[in-house]
């Protein structure tokens, strides 16, 4: 691999330090932007570059800039730092490794769209990576890289960073506005999409803490520079966090659409446990599981949606054959229950009832008719959600259910649940879930 | 209309206006689409998911531009993959709604047994049982059973107080959040919220005391299940064992339009009040009820009510029967010339009452001067009627281009619910408001122009044509709320004139949405100060006789030799009078208020009177028969007649009349009656508003308060009267 | 008034003394209750009764379902609110007025069947009887049966959070630990 673009602090020590940063053309492209260029050249050079958000859903970023009304005052840009996915922990390392990056990303967005306030909104939990970013924050104050007037020109500009509560349903954007208005993280009725009534009902970027830190290297070095890179439509490099039975699990950062999953397999090492692999989640809980059969398939947007999966976060967990896929389904279910924000009724309930059901299962009081119930359950929340939350809760289910049912049929034939290690765990998170969530 | 949109619901083609949802565009065709969460009066959210409905909308060609058409010239309709929320959607040209298909019935079926999987089912202790949109739509749409384990239901509060007149039963909770977007939408008092996640997610209260609000009591209305329920009427009956009777809250000068549910008490062997519920009345209090309203009824079952005439003898009052007691009034009023007798009367009275009243002391006994107290209050009716608000006036119609000026009155703690509407026209339509007051009041927050005057100075800073005033001259339309908080009968009238005097100068004096909007501390003032055309004169320092009907305050009674006093109660002033005469309470007969917005409306009996108590006409007119004069009114409706035919403002109005009614919107009712919340339905009438009549004689000038004036207290509304402190489930909020 | 129509009406008082006449020579219907009893049709369900759990609580909650469904509208509840100091049911509500007017009832056993917590039984133990129609109005001490040997009557003095539920259907509530 040649040096990364995003992990630079893996090729470079020190790149948290902002004499470090800018001595490797860091803040080079914020300050040719600020005292060179407009906000609309900045975006047309990221747009051009296909740059397409990595949070999950893959939308342009350029594209998403540009719904900006021009004339509406003030506007806000919102870093999604919110990183909840289970397996997902690219942005970790960003923040903490490379925070520098992520502060020009965003500087550079906000200038695009002509904010003069950015808040990076951070998972409660992400304590010292915060500090990292505070810490370069600090810097990039200091060195008049971020503040009122800046390098002479009438531009300012400040970055805030707010720490969440630790909630998974504040990855979603709207919820995340919420819980940065101070209110419970629920989201929000769309439309108004972000894009017009977002923060404090004004125009808004949500955009996640890779896709920013993609676009000083986009505004440095070009837009064909970056669409070299990857795919027609999936351009440039990406983090994948790789996690589960592999023998270096860790981020990696790849071209889009040049590897494939077992590629990716394969650099990480194999198979920790020297057992076959079975199969991968490819964006954490909430995507839908790949059997090992269709590890072929290209790591860009256009093919993983072709074996009917995502890309999502890049968060992949592979899981080898000692794993049963009624347990790991249960794992993922009980994950969703408890982040439900409960606005909604059939994620609330839905995600309730699913686990008691997978709870059954695992005590093994199960019978053939509670897979079929769970197969209901499931059904009766796809298509119904508020929110994007509730429908990626039902694909553990969907997915092991459709590649792996005799899993399933086998837990209840060979009377699998009841186990001393199942029931330990139902002990374990039912002592857990303290305060009924 | 140009903003017509037309679509079709089910295969029926039908054009509402721009901007509407498709659960109201369905309801207008009586297609009820079932909702929980959704409430017309609320903006919508879309997270109960029980309203989710097929949309499609005419297919376009990419290349083209062009609707698709198929061979038969059909616009060709591209359905929507997924099931849309029908309380979030807004209608648009050529949309074709599918409210019956299979997606949809299953999408029902589905979303209901979810719900149920978390509730209780203890429908038959639940007081919501028999008027509940889960109960009434789990009928209708719900699963024959559920797979849900029933021993596995979770287990939460039951009975826990969220203040002290409101209990959230926290299994029964479906999480719609209705009563928190009420708080937080329309009664503006932020004290709920929601805390939690996921299946945790429940309500709580975050204020102190809990659940301070004057308008919690809606909240248990709209709340779709059991899980918001009154401490006033926990227990009390059941929806189908209640009768209802029509009535009108005489509590403050708005006249929200109830419906008192009474129910037989064993204990007692008599009908009672169970409830007060709003009926819908778009023009006075759409579907709201403030608590005071809501809670404040329980004087009429008392158990000191006055039950038997009472007549002094041997220094103490005694019992004896009507015959004795009306007989003895006459004869005495015989004896004595008509103008050494003075008669008070008091404005909780209806205006039948009042009308018998003066006549009695005119035309009967001769001369008497009649007085109305509180006499504040009384001193600028006349003002008030000449200046109030024209024919079909609504708050609902004031918006953008309107200007609501608030004048020495505290509209939330005098008029909780013209709070609730003014405020919507400020905050949601963009009326302009101006508040000028001594103190801060709620009505502050909303202002966008703020003036200030010494207590007691309302008049004077009037007076002085402030600048705040001049943003009358730009209005479309301008209303002028004003109390007479710290004013002196005379400073109140001089505040009223000026009032009317810069509405007219600023163009608005005829103008059917314009006017002055008086805070009358009761429900009847200007009723009551129509009918009797009170005296301006002072009150006599003595009197032969006094005959005080319905008198609060005892420094409005003169000194007499002998006082007759008709009342609900033993009061201080009843205690010292010579005949005491039982009254029946306004649950008890039939009448009509007339409310500050100058809209007289009518009232039913809702049970028989107590003991031997009276309407006051009654006692008015068998005085008067005794006394030559042959009255013969049969009851309130022929009181109402004459007095229609004798008064300009009413003019042409009749009991018929103010009994009629049309279809509003929202529609809160009709097939599925728990769309807005518990039955709302107004089938006894709407009321009408009376005209008005110009008054003469020039502005007088304010004088400087006195320090009667300055210590009075404050408005409040829960200020310990006759009539609520018999509540005791308001004794915590007593002032 | 026609000499007709007037010898039609002479012609009735005869007629009325005869039918007197003939009652008073028929066999009385009364009988000597309680000494001789009429037989009940073999299908008749018998009078109210309201029952306990073992443990002595009422089973009735006083949701006035049985008073919803009868036909004859003969029931009248009030309910009340049980406290973990004095409890009469399990849980919020009990009845605090029971009234059932047995000249009213018709013996449809409808009541029965609307009871969520089986509380109302028509038993065929006794005939509903009374000298007065005051006294064919049933009160609850009348209905409710007496709690069994060496069970406390209600109200009872139960432990907070044992009995919070109404209607818990499996398993019963006395069984419940």
């Amino acid at each position: 691999m040649a040096k990364h673009l995003l992990l630079r602090d893996l090729d470079i020590p020190n790149i948290r330090e902002i004499e470090v940063y800018q001595a490797n053309d860091g803040y080079a492209a914020w300050h040719k932007a600020v005292t060179t260029m407009k906000g609309e050249d900045v975006l047309g050079i990221v747009k051009d570059a296909g740059l397409r958000g990595r949070g999950g859903a893959g939308f342009p970023a350029g594209l998403k800039w540009s719904f900006i009304p021009k004339d509406v005052f003030p506007k806000y840009v919102v870093v999604n730092g919110d990183e909840s996915e289970p397996g997902t922990f690219k942005d970790h390392q960003l923040i903490r490794g490379n925070p520098h990056q992520v502060i020009e990303g965003t500087a550079l967005c906000a200038f695009a769209i002509g904010s003069n306030l950015a808040y990076i909104y951070l998972r409660g939990e992400f304590s010292e990576p915060g500090k990292a970013l505070e810490k370069a924050l600090d810097e990039a104050y200091a060195k008049g890289m971020l503040g009122k007037n800046l390098f002479g020109t009438n531009y300012s500009l400040d970055i805030r960073v707010h720490y969440g509560a630790g909630a998974y349903i504040c990855g979603e954007e709207s919820a995340l506005l919420e819980s940065l208005e101070g209110r419970i993280g629920q989201p929000r009725l769309k439309p108004p999409f972000p894009a017009t009534n977002g923060l404090y009902n004004k125009p808004t970027v949500i955009n996640n803490v890779e896709t920013l830190a993609n676009v000083p290297l986009i505004v440095h070095n070009g837009a064909a520079w970056y669409k070299a890179m990857g795919t027609e439509k999936s351009t440039g490099v990406k983090l994948f966090s790789v996690s589960g039975h592999v023998k270096n699990p860790g981020n990696y950062e790849l071209e889009l659409g040049k590897f494939s999953i077992q590629d990716l397999l394969d650099m990480a090492g194999g198979s920790s446990t020297g057992r076959p692999i079975k199969a991968v989640l490819p964006a954490g809980s909430s995507s839908p599981i790949i059997p090992a059969a269709n590890f072929g398939a290209k790591l860009d947007y256009e093919s993983m949606g072709t074996i009917g999966s995502v890309l999502g976060s890049c968060s992949f967990i592979f899981m080898d054959d000692s794993v049963n896929m009624v347990w790991a389904a249960r794992k993922m279910i009980r994950f969703f229950k408890h982040e439900s924000c409960g606005k909604c009724t059939p994620c609330r309930e839905g995600t309730n009832w699913a686990l008691k059901l997978y709870n059954k299962m695992l005590s093994g009081e199960g019978g053939k008719a509670d897979i079929d119930l769970i197969a209901d359950v499931n059904k009766q929340i796809i298509g119904k959600c508020f929110c994007p939350l509730g429908e990626f809760a039902t694909s553990s289910m969907t997915f092991t259910l459709k590649h792996f049912k005799q899993d399933y049929i086998d837990f209840v034939e060979k009377k699998m649940g009841g186990s001393p290690e199942f029931l330990a765990e139902l002990a374990r998170d039912a002592h857990a879930t303290h305060g009924g969530h | 209309m140009a903003d017509l949109i037309n679509l079709t619901i089910d295969g029926v083609a039908l054009a509402v206006p721009k901007g509407m949802l498709i659960v109201d565009a369905a309801k207008t065709i009586e297609k009820d689409i079932p909702v929980f969460c959704y409430h017309p009066k609320l903006k919508p959210v879309g997270l109960c998911r029980m309203c989710l409905v097929e949309v499609g909308t005419p297919k376009i060609d990419p290349a083209t531009k062009q609707i698709v058409k198929d061979e038969a010239g059909a616009t060709v309709i591209a359905w929507q993959p997924k099931l849309t929320t029908a309380c979030t959607t807004p209608v648009s040209e050529g949309m074709s709604v599918r409210t019956q298909s299979k997606p949809v019935i299953d999408a029902r079926e589905d979303v209901l047994e979810f719900l149920l999987t978390s509730h209780p089912l203890d429908c038959p202790v639940c007081d919501k049982g028999g008027e509940c949109p889960l109960q009434n739509l789990t009928l209708a749409h719900g699963p024959a059973v559920s797979r849900y384990d029933y021993a596995d239901k979770q287990h939460n509060d039951k009975h826990a107080p969220l203040g002290d007149l409101m209990f959230i039963d926290r299994e029964r909770c479906i999480q719609c959040a209705r009563c928190i977007r009420f708080q937080d939408d329309i009664a503006d008092d932020h004290v709920l919220q929601f805390h939690n996640r996921g299946r945790a997610e429940e309500v709580i209260t975050f204020s102190t005391p809990g659940f301070d609000s004057y308008f919690g009591g809606n909240t248990s209305d709209i709340c779709p299940v059991g899980a918001l329920t009154t401490a006033d009427f926990r227990f009390k009956g059941r929806p189908w064992e209640l009768k209802t009777a029509a009535s009108v809250c005489g509590h403050c000068a708005v006249g929200c339009n109830t419906a008192l549910n009474t129910r037989l008490n064993t204990r007692t062997g008599v009908r009672e009040i169970k409830r007060v519920m709003p009926r819908q009345n778009e023009q006075v209090n759409e579907i709201w009820l403030c608590d005071k309203g809501r809670y404040g009824h329980h004087f009429t079952h008392a158990a000191n009510r006055l039950t038997h005439p009472l007549i002094r003898k041997d220094g103490a009052l005694q019992e004896a029967t009507w015959e004795s007691a009306l007989q003895l009034i006459s004869d005495k009023l015989k004896t004595v010339p008509g103008q050494k007798v003075v008669g008070v009367i008091g404005d909780r009275l209806a205006t039948e009452d009042a009308w018998l009243f003066g006549r009695l002391m005119t035309d009967v006994i001769g001369a008497a001067p009649a007085f109305v107290s509180p006499r504040t209050a009384s001193a600028y009716a006349d003002v008030a009627r000449a200046a109030g608000l024209g024919a079909d006036a609504d708050f609902k119609a004031l918006g953008k281009g309107d200007v609501i000026v608030v004048v020495n009155g505290d509209v939330e703690e005098q008029a909780p619910v013209w709070f609730l509407r003014l405020r919507q026209a400020v905050v949601d339509r963009g009326a302009k408001l101006i508040v000028a007051h001594h103190r801060s009041t709620k009505m502050h927050r909303y202002a966008a122009g703020i003036a200030r005057f010494a207590p007691g100075a309302a008049a004077q800073w009037v007076a002085g044509q402030p600048a705040e005033l001049a943003a009358l001259k730009d209005a479309r339309n301008a209303v002028i709320v004003f109390g007479d908080e710290k004013l002196s009968g005379h400073n109140a009238r001089a505040l009223a004139q000026s009032l009317a005097h810069a509405l007219a100068e600023a163009g608005h004096a005829d103008k059917p949405n314009s006017g002055l909007v008086p805070l009358y501390p009761h429900g009847n003032t200007q009723g009551v100060c129509d009918a009797v055309d009170p005296s301006r004169g002072a009150m006599p320092e003595s009197a032969d006789v006094a005959w005080l009907a319905g008198v609060g305050d005892p420094a409005d009674a003169p000194r007499a030799g002998f006082t007759i006093v008709s009342e609900l109660f033993l009061t201080p002033l009843a205690a010292a009078a010579d005949v005491v005469l039982p009254a029946a309470a306004p649950a008890e007969r039939e009448g009509s208020y007339t409310s500050g917005d100058l809209r007289a409306q009518r009232f039913w009996p809702a049970h028989p009177a107590h003991g031997e108590s009276r309407p006051d006409w009654w006692a008015f007119q068998e005085v008067a028969r005794r006394m030559g004069k042959d009255w013969s009114f049969g009851g309130p409706e022929a009181i109402f007649a004459a007095l229609a035919a004798a008064h300009p403002a009413y003019n042409g109005l009749s009991y018929a009349g103010l009994a009629a009614v049309k279809p509003q919107w929202p529609m809160v009712g009709r097939a599925e009656v728990n769309f807005g919340g518990t039955v709302y339905d107004n089938t006894a009438g709407l009321g009408a508003r009376t005209a008005r009549v110009p008054v003469g004689g020039a502005a007088e000038a304010p004088v400087e308060p006195t320090l009667a004036d300055l210590t009075r207290p404050e408005p409040a509304l829960y200020r310990a009267g006759d009539l609520i402190r018999h509540s005791a489930v308001l004794a915590g909020r007593l002032v | 008034m026609n000499w007709k129509t007037t010898f039609r009406k002479l012609t009735r008082i005869p007629l009325g003394f005869y039918t007197v006449l003939q009652q008073t020579l028929r066999k009385p219907v009364t009988v000597q209750y309680p000494e001789q009893t009429r037989p009940m049709v073999p299908r008749f369900r018998g009078r109210h009764h309201l029952k306990r759990y073992d443990n002595g609580l009422e089973r009735c909650i006083g949701c006035a379902l049985c008073a919803a469904a009868c036909p004859a509208d003969a029931i009248y509840v009030e309910a009340g609110e049980n406290t973990n100091d004095a409890r009469f049911s399990p849980g919020e509500r009990y009845s605090q007025t029971y009234e059932i007017n047995m000249l009213r009832c018709i013996f449809c056993g409808y009541c029965e069947d609307a009871c969520p917590t089986n509380a109302i039984v028509l038993e065929p133990i006794e005939f509903p009887t009374g000298y007065s129609r005051e006294a064919m109005i049933y009160t609850k001490s009348m209905l409710l049966e007496s709690p069994p040997i060496n069970v406390p009557a209600t109200p009872q003095v139960t432990e907070p959070g044992k009995f919070d539920r109404s209607i818990v259907p499996f398993p019963p509530i006395d069984q419940q630990a």
